[in-house]
């Protein structure tokens, strides 16, 4: 972990406007979460409860946690190498290793920041009795897929210039749509894999909250997946070439 | 003994596309000027000494280790890119310690200060990179290069948008650290650039090291080179005709009444052309060189 170039990817990952933008998806959550309650519209039954599990699962795992670690997958290497200023990072006498690593860790620990925390407050808002067990659980959910997430996101920026464009389409035309439509395509869906992880956590009653895809295929695949992403992001970092402006 | 830098018969491509064509120089303390129009492979050549680009074929040394894949190498040199991209959200010091830190400077504050006061930032290090105007961009990426001291320096295109007295200020300087016995390559398509700063001269062209050596003899040789002129006159069949006998004309041509002369020798042919015309007793109106332009020049170096 490089401590200079964590702080400077952090700068540069809280200071796009595309960050702002990431606040106030998670500020909806929240704001869902908070008219719930001052709604009146609880009778702090199985049905607050279903609520809970339905906002966190749909607009917390679903649509927040995918498209924060999206942004910061790609932007913490693929921003750099994109607008060019990579070449003051790795024009160092730091191992690629090292830079790789810390931009990482940068980019999962802001995913988690801008994803599990509102995840959590809208789930201890939310209300019913299970509430804050799902509030933690889904929390805990979110931080491991959004790890899951990055690393993919991440090795998806050194593979691909439009990284963002892939990216998206995964989540919006494979989670969204193709896992909907067919159950093998589940497997490969981290948002599957976290909702999974959320109900093994949580441990809500069936007729609450129910995870598609089984926790001992969720772990595996998670693993193999991430571990994957990481091989491509190691080997891509120790070939990594800037040709510069062709003059 | 060996060179700071070495390349041995380089060449990089992309596809089909050759941007490097067997390529062999080396470069030693001092300051060296890369010269050639744009498109040429300027900076792919200093990406491929800066380890940012493996050769396709041949070797690229720094102090006899290979440039790329190494990053210990940078401890060594010192590197400003040519694109203008910094980052915009940090002030000129943060950017230039945050370079120091990264090169493991042991007094990073100090040797901040230092380099933002060599290429005169001082008044302005406080302010934020995005606020910068272009010539301070540039002098930012100079001191974040210097930073560290290295005794390679590598520069693309280092006096883009910088104002004369800037360009002034970074020209004495490159020449001063050339002199403390700095290895300094930077890239240019501006002659005078070149001529003002190097000692040394490598001249580029569609990837194929055109010319090197000494800045006066290349300078030489381009003024040397045969020149083509178009001239307008009262009589321009008997300028021709008189013309043919100077020792410092090859050849002419009157095609659609235009005059058309490639003469040898600029220098010669220049001082001649009045008197031969006065003599004959024809008025010359007008003379024009038709390939002046430095890709043409660049062309002639190609060929010979």
């Amino acid at each position: 972990m490089n401590l200079v170039i964590a702080r400077i990817t952090l700068r540069q990952l809280l200071s796009r406007r595309r960050t702002l933008l990431l606040l106030l998806l998670g500020g909806i959550v929240l704001v869902v979460a908070f008219v719930r309650r001052i709604s009146g519209d609880t009778s702090g039954g199985t049905s607050d409860t279903r609520f809970t599990a339905d906002l966190l699962s749909t607009l917390g795992i679903a649509t927040l946690m995918p498209l924060v670690a999206l942004i910061f997958g790609t932007g913490a290497m693929g921003a750099e190498l994109e607008e060019g200023t990579a070449v003051y990072i790795l024009a160092k006498p730091v191992s690629r290793l090292s830079v790789a690593f810390t931009k990482l860790s940068v980019a999962i620990v802001c995913s988690i920041l801008l994803t599990s925390v509102p995840i959590l407050l809208a789930g201890l808002l939310s209300g019913g009795p299970d509430g804050p067990a799902l509030a933690v659980g889904f929390a805990v959910a979110a931080a491991v897929g959004s790890a899951v997430y990055c690393a993919i996101f991440m090795a998806l920026s050194l593979v691909t210039g439009r990284a963002f464009v892939f990216g998206l389409a995964y989540v919006l035309v494979w989670e969204s749509f193709l896992a909907g439509l067919f159950a093998g395509t589940r497997t490969l869906s981290v948002r599957e894999q976290t909702l999974a992880f959320a109900a093994a956590l949580a441990k809500p009653p069936a007729d609450v909250f129910k995870a598609d895809l089984p926790l001992g295929t969720a772990v595996v695949v998670a693993v193999v997946v991430a571990a994957l992403a990481l091989a491509i992001t190691v080997r891509r970092m120790a070939r990594i070439e800037i040709a510069g402006e062709v003059t | 003994m060996t060179a700071p830098v070495e390349l041995a018969a380089v060449s990089r491509w992309y596809g089909n596309v050759v941007a490097v064509n067997e390529i062999s120089f080396e470069l030693r303390a001092g300051v060296t000027g890369l010269l050639g129009p744009n498109g040429a492979g300027k900076s792919t050549l200093l990406h491929l000494i800066a380890g940012f680009l493996a050769p396709s074929a041949g070797t690229v040394t720094v102090d006899g280790h290979p440039a790329f894949g190494d990053p210990e190498v940078y401890r060594r040199i010192g590197l400003v890119p040519e694109r203008e991209a910094v980052y915009p959200f940090l002030t000129g010091r943060e950017f230039v310690e945050a370079n120091a830190r990264l090169q493991g400077v042991a007094d990073p504050v100090g040797a901040t200060a230092r380099a933002i006061e060599q290429v005169d930032l001082s008044d302005v290090q406080d302010r934020r990179v995005g606020t910068y105007s272009k010539g301070m961009r540039q002098r930012a990426k100079v001191a974040a290069a210097l930073v560290h001291d290295p005794s390679i320096l590598l520069l693309d295109e280092p006096f883009n948008g910088m104002d004369p007295r800037q360009r002034l200020h970074t020209m004495e300087l490159l020449r001063s650290l050339g002199e403390n016995g700095r290895t300094i390559l930077f890239s240019s398509h501006i002659l005078e650039e070149v001529e003002r700063v190097a000692g040394r001269i490598l001249v580029i062209v569609a990837g194929r090291l055109a010319a090197s050596g000494d800045f006066r003899s290349i300078r030489r040789l381009m003024t040397d080179r045969p020149h083509t002129f178009t001239l307008r006159s009262s009589n321009d069949r008997g300028l021709a005709s008189a013309l043919l006998d100077e020792p410092a004309v090859s050849g002419v041509t009157l095609d659609d009444g235009v005059l058309v002369v490639r003469a040898a020798d600029f220098g010669t042919f220049s001082r001649a052309v009045s008197g031969r015309a006065r003599r004959a007793g024809i008025s010359l109106y007008e003379l024009l060189p038709t390939d002046e332009s430095l890709e043409s020049v660049f062309s002639y170096l190609v060929r010979g």
